[in-house]
Parts: C-alpha cells; sequence; structure tokens
C-alpha cells in the first residue's frame, strides 16, 4: 500500500476531505476491504424470496453472494461459490430451485449451503477428502434483518443490525408503519442504472439540499411552464405534486432539517420535507385510519422524511416507500439499483404512485436524475485537476446541536457530508 | 377478427410515418415529433420483456401527452446540464409487420425492428429491439395512439437514455 495509516486518516478534515477519495483506485480497494466489508449491507428484502427455494443473486462489493430461503423458512446469505473448484453456482439475478447444483461437476448443496453430495464418490475414498468438513460447503455470511431487509456483513465483531440502525431505524419503521398491515413488500421490479461516478458522490448528493434549485431547475419550469396551459378545471395529476418540489427554495430546504447519526447515517426533513404535500388517498386513509386510529396514523403520516442514508449502501425514502441501493463497481463507476415497495393493506393505488415517482425521478429515461448524474461525473472528471486537493465542507460548520444519540442542523447543512465521512475517518482508520 | 391488410398502398402509408417519426427522432425534434400522436398518444419503454403495463411495474419510459410536452419542453431548456451535450440518432427500421388492422376505421397495429445509434457526450451507444406503434385514423392521416419500445436490454444496468428511442 501506498499510503501510510496516518496518510489516510489526514484523507478526511472536520471541514475538508482529499480528492482522492474519490480519484483513486487503491483507495477504492481498501474501502472495499475496510468499510463495505466491515459495515452492514443491504443484501435484499425478504420479500423477495417468499418461499422455500426462492433466491436472488447480487455482489457485496466484489463478492459474488446469494440470498435464499431454505425449508425451514430462514433467509441465508451465502457465498454464491462452489466449494470445489470455485464456480458460481447461480448465476440468474432470481429464481427457484430445490437445491443448489454445480454447473461443472454437480456437487449439490443444500438451500443452507451445505454440501449434500458429490457425484462418483469412490474417487475420494482413503484420501483426506473429507465431504462433511465445512470448508467444501457454501460459506454462510453473517446476516440480520431488521422488518424484512436484510443485511450482511463480513464482519464478525460489529454491532447488530439494530444498534447499527441506531436511531436512524425510526425511517425504517416509518416506511413500514406506513403499510395498514405493519410490513411492505418488494413490488414492480427494478431498475439498474449505471453511474459514471465514485459512489460516494451519490450519497453526498441525497441530502445536498443546496443542489436541487440550480440542478432541477430546468424540469421544475418546464411542468410549471406546460402547467400553467391547462384549463383550471384540469383532474390532479399526481407529477404536478412529484416534479415541482425539486425547486423548492433554499428556505423551504432550510426548514426541513438534517439529523445525522454515528455510523454515518443522517436524513433530511422529518416534521416536513418535499414530500409532505402529495395528496391523501381517501381510500388509503380509511385503511390507515382502521390500523391505526387517528392519533397513531397522524403520528406515522406526519413524519415526513426525505431521503436517508444507512451508510454505506441503503438510502429509502419512506414518504414514497421506494428505496435505492448502492453497489460499488470501480472507483468511477457505481450501479444504483431503484426498487419500489408495495404498503401491505393499502390500496393499489400507492404502488402505482410509487412506481410514478421511481419512474419519473429515478429511471434511465427521468428529466430529473440525468441531470444529478452530469454533475457527478463533472465531478468525477473535474477532480482530475490538481488546482486543490481539497473538497470543502463548511456549511453550518459548529452550529450543529447534538442532541443524545444525534446531530441536527438545519436543513442545508453540509451536516450530512461530514456524518458520512467521519463514518469514513472511523472505519478506515479502525482496521490499522 | 380484424382482417390483416392490405393494401400497398397502405403498407406504403405506414412505412412513411415509422419513418418520419424516426427521422424526427434522429435530429431530434421533439416539436415536430410530438404531432404524430393524438392528443391520447403515449410513449413506453418497458424495463423488462413482456411486461404486461406500464403503472404496476416500473418502466423506463411511460409518457402520456402531459409528459411529453414537459420533455419537449425540458430537452431544450437552457439550464438543463444533462441537455447541453449535443444528442444526434440514427434509426434503421425494418422488417415492419402489420399484425392487426380494422378494415373499417382504418386503426392498425404494427411491428417493427430497429437499430438505433445514439451519439451522446461523445459515445455512440447502440439500442436494438422491436417497436410495436398502435396507429389511428385521423382525418386523412394515420397519427400514433401509442408506441411501445422493447430494447432487447431492457433489464441490463443501462446508463442515462437521454431521449425517447
Amino acid at each position: 500500500m501506498s499510503y501510510t495509516e496516518e496518510q489516510i486518516a489526514d484523507l478526511v478534515q472536520p471541514t475538508k476531505v482529499h480528492r482522492k477519495v474519490y480519484t483513486d483506485p487503491e483507495i477504492f480497494d481498501l474501502e472495499m476491504e475496510r468499510i463495505w466489508a466491515k459495515s452492514w449491507i443491504y443484501i435484499g428484502h425478504e420479500s423477495q424470496v417468499p418461499e422455500k427455494g426462492n433466491y436472488i443473486t447480487l455482489n457485496y462489493g466484489k463478492v459474488p453472494v446469494v440470498m435464499v430461503r431454505d425449508g425451514d423458512n430462514n433467509v441465508h446469505v451465502l457465498h454464491n461459490r462452489c466449494g470445489h473448484k470455485g464456480a458460481k453456482l447461480v448465476d440468474k439475478p432470481c429464481g427457484k430451485i430445490p437445491a443448489f447444483r454445480c454447473c461443472y461437476h454437480g456437487w449439490r448443496y443444500r438451500l443452507d449451503g451445505k454440501l449434500l453430495g458429490v457425484p462418483h464418490m469412490q474417487g475420494y475414498e482413503g484420501t483426506d477428502f473429507d465431504k462433511d468438513d465445512p470448508q467444501y460447503s457454501m460459506q454462510k455470511m453473517k446476516s440480520e434483518s431488521y422488518r424484512g431487509f436484510v443485511f450482511a456483513t463480513m464482519n464478525p465483531d460489529g454491532p447488530d443490525v439494530k444498534t447499527w440502525l441506531g436511531g436512524a431505524a425510526d425511517v425504517m419503521d416509518n416506511l413500514c408503519d406506513r403499510a395498514p398491515g405493519g410490513e411492505v413488500e418488494a413490488a414492480g421490479g427494478v431498475l439498474r442504472y449505471e453511474h459514471e461516478c465514485n459512489w460516494k458522490m451519490f450519497i453526498e448528493n441525497l441530502n445536498d439540499t443546496m443542489h436541487p434549485m440550480i440542478v432541477h431547475r430546468a424540469v421544475v419550469d418546464s411542468a410549471l411552464d406546460y402547467i400553467k396551459t391547462l384549463p383550471e378545471d384540469s383532474a390532479r395529476r399526481d407529477e404536478a405534486e412529484i416534479i415541482p418540489p425539486f425547486g423548492a427554495s433554499y428556505e423551504v430546504f432550510e426548514e426541513t432539517g438534517i439529523t445525522g447519526f454515528p455510523f454515518g447515517h443522517h436524513y433530511d426533513g422529518g416534521k416536513t420535507s418535499i414530500h409532505a404535500d402529495y395528496t391523501l388517498d381517501p381510500d388509503y386513509e380509511a385503511a390507515m385510519l382502521k390500523a391505526y386510529g387517528k392519533e397513531r396514523m397522524h403520528d406515522i403520516l406526519s413524519f415526513n422524511t426525505h431521503n436517508t442514508l444507512y451508510y454505506p449502501s441503503l438510502t429509502i425514502k419512506s414518504a414514497v416507500q421506494n428505496i435505492r441501493v448502492v453497489r460499488p463497481i470501480a472507483y468511477n463507476k457505481t450501479i444504483i439499483e431503484t426498487w419500489s415497495f408495495r404498503l401491505k393493506g393499502a390500496p393499489d393505488s400507492m404502488l402505482k404512485r410509487t412506481l410514478l415517482y421511481s419512474r419519473l425521478i429515478n429511471s434511465n429515461g427521468s428529466m430529473v436524475g440525468p441531470d444529478d448524474l452530469t454533475a457527478y461525473f463533472r465531478i468525477q472528471e473535474g477532480l482530475q485537476s490538481q488546482a486543490s486537493d481539497w473538497i470543502e465542507m463548511h456549511r453550518n460548520f459548529g452550529r450543529d446541536e447534538e442532541l443524545g444519540d444525534r446531530k441536527v442542523g438545519k436543513g442545508t447543512s453540509d451536516l450530512d457530508v461530514r456524518t458520512q465521512f467521519s463514518a469514513w475517518r472511523q472505519y478506515m482508520t479502525e482496521a490499522a | 377478427m380484424a382482417t390483416v391488410v392490405t393494401s400497398n398502398e397502405q403498407v406504403r402509408e405506414i412505412e412513411q410515418l415509422l419513418y418520419k417519426e424516426a427521422s424526427f427522432l434522429d435530429r431530434p425534434d421533439l416539436d415536430r415529433w410530438i404531432e404524430l400522436y393524438t392528443e391520447d398518444g403515449t410513449y413506453w419503454m418497458p424495463a423488462i420483456p413482456d411486461q404486461e403495463d406500464p403503472h404496476n411495474h416500473i418502466s423506463l419510459f411511460y409518457d402520456d401527452r402531459v409528459l411529453m410536452e414537459v420533455r419537449r419542453r425540458n430537452f431544450v431548456h437552457p439550464a438543463a446540464a444533462s441537455k447541453e451535450y449535443t444528442v444526434r440518432a440514427s434509426h434503421i427500421i425494418s422488417n415492419i409487420q402489420v399484425q392487426d388492422s380494422n378494415a373499417k376505421s382504418g386503426a392498425c397495429t404494427v411491428t417493427s425492428n430497429f437499430h438505433c445509434y445514439l451519439y451522446y457526450r461523445d459515445r455512440q451507444t447502440p439500442y436494438a429491439g422491436t417497436y410495436t406503434h398502435e396507429l389511428v385514423r385521423e382525418g386523412d392521416s394515420y397519427k400514433i395512439k401509442s408506441k411501445r419500445v422493447d430494447i432487447i436490454n431492457c433489464d441490463a444496468a443501462l446508463n442515462t437514455i437521454i431521449i425517447y428511442i
């Protein structure tokens, strides 16, 4: 390694970060080892593997893994690697199987990863090969679920998921509580969107509330310009509630507030957000009222956040019911997955609105996301300049309020970025 | 069951419409493109093969007139950073087949294969797939009531698709 531990620690200062955290492939590899292999990483939702034998595949950092439900209804996260020659055992995004069977020599594994059988065993007789030696089974990752959201880690010593989520779990609870049935399920498919930037640029943008009025002005203008040509009695459109708030003023965003937590998590909003003024579907309201009563329903629906980051891999919008998952590929390439969720017990119109939101804001054909991406790849390219080695994050520095487990600041504060870089520094230097 | 066409003349008219639409997207000229669509026309790019509908599953695009009008304005908006880059396309349409045609109204469903090279941000990206156009008669000519664009890699990790294909 060409960095000393001290030099790594020095890349992050209280109000600035060194450009190399975005541009150096060596730092990226180190992040994969020290952050992505040590933190809890979002794998998928239990509803994606509803029955015995259902699986999904993905990469955890660079490691191919499979999430699968076994016959005892347990969900496992396993290394997707045959214990024999190392071939990936399943290679579709999702599927259903009675057991794992390698495409090469036919080694078979139970759904919990235990090696079941090896063809033509007599060749191993008299050797010290032991089929029951765990090294020949599929290796299990440490995994835990919180309200159906499954996380895994390579770190045997870290905190449990609940401790790690800390106060930021409130937003995941809120997402699930917004279902009259108290649970959510993944629905309506996924979008996979290639971003030509470092993974951190994407998560720094989530609660950067100083950019929307600049970056999204064009789409907001275009929408408002068309809306004003429509007759006043035109039917209400969800689009007209979803797009224009992206052009909200500094003052509006200031009011939303940023809340930061240990381990790098943060959210924007709480009392209000750019999702707060959506029309409440009367059928949904009736279902919520029935499930929770008036007071509790009000508490759930009035807790309104914009983006919440569970550092480093998962970001959710509880008020919209979609999530985006960060899958880093290289120092300058990241895949962002957008998943939509159904609120159990809610009318179908709620999922339709979520899917509309995912398409309008997060799809590859969106008029919103591509303007963010333009900023990201320009940063990635601009930082090749050595004009300065540092990127600042001063906004409202020293004015954050400490409230027990959390720090709270104004909506336009860089508290979010400082929060995640404080975690970055801690993860990156702990290993030393 | 509706009869499948039809006269050489009708097929020729349909082909000309598809080519004209493609030529507006080649430039791209959304002001003229949008005029080829009926007021209730839609443009849909599904995110999975054989996707059944645009509302209960995510799509890459699903624009009705309202979103087409917003997109037409957005595409030339000076503050849209993603639109600062030159966009040029070249569409080739072939294998045109009239699948279904109503002899009385002239309405028909037409499938075709397309290859489109899209030049954006100094790079050229190929898209390929199938178009399904629903055409209806308005006065003397055909208009597009719906266009479905099934790109063969719809479920892959894709980059930004900056304009209709």
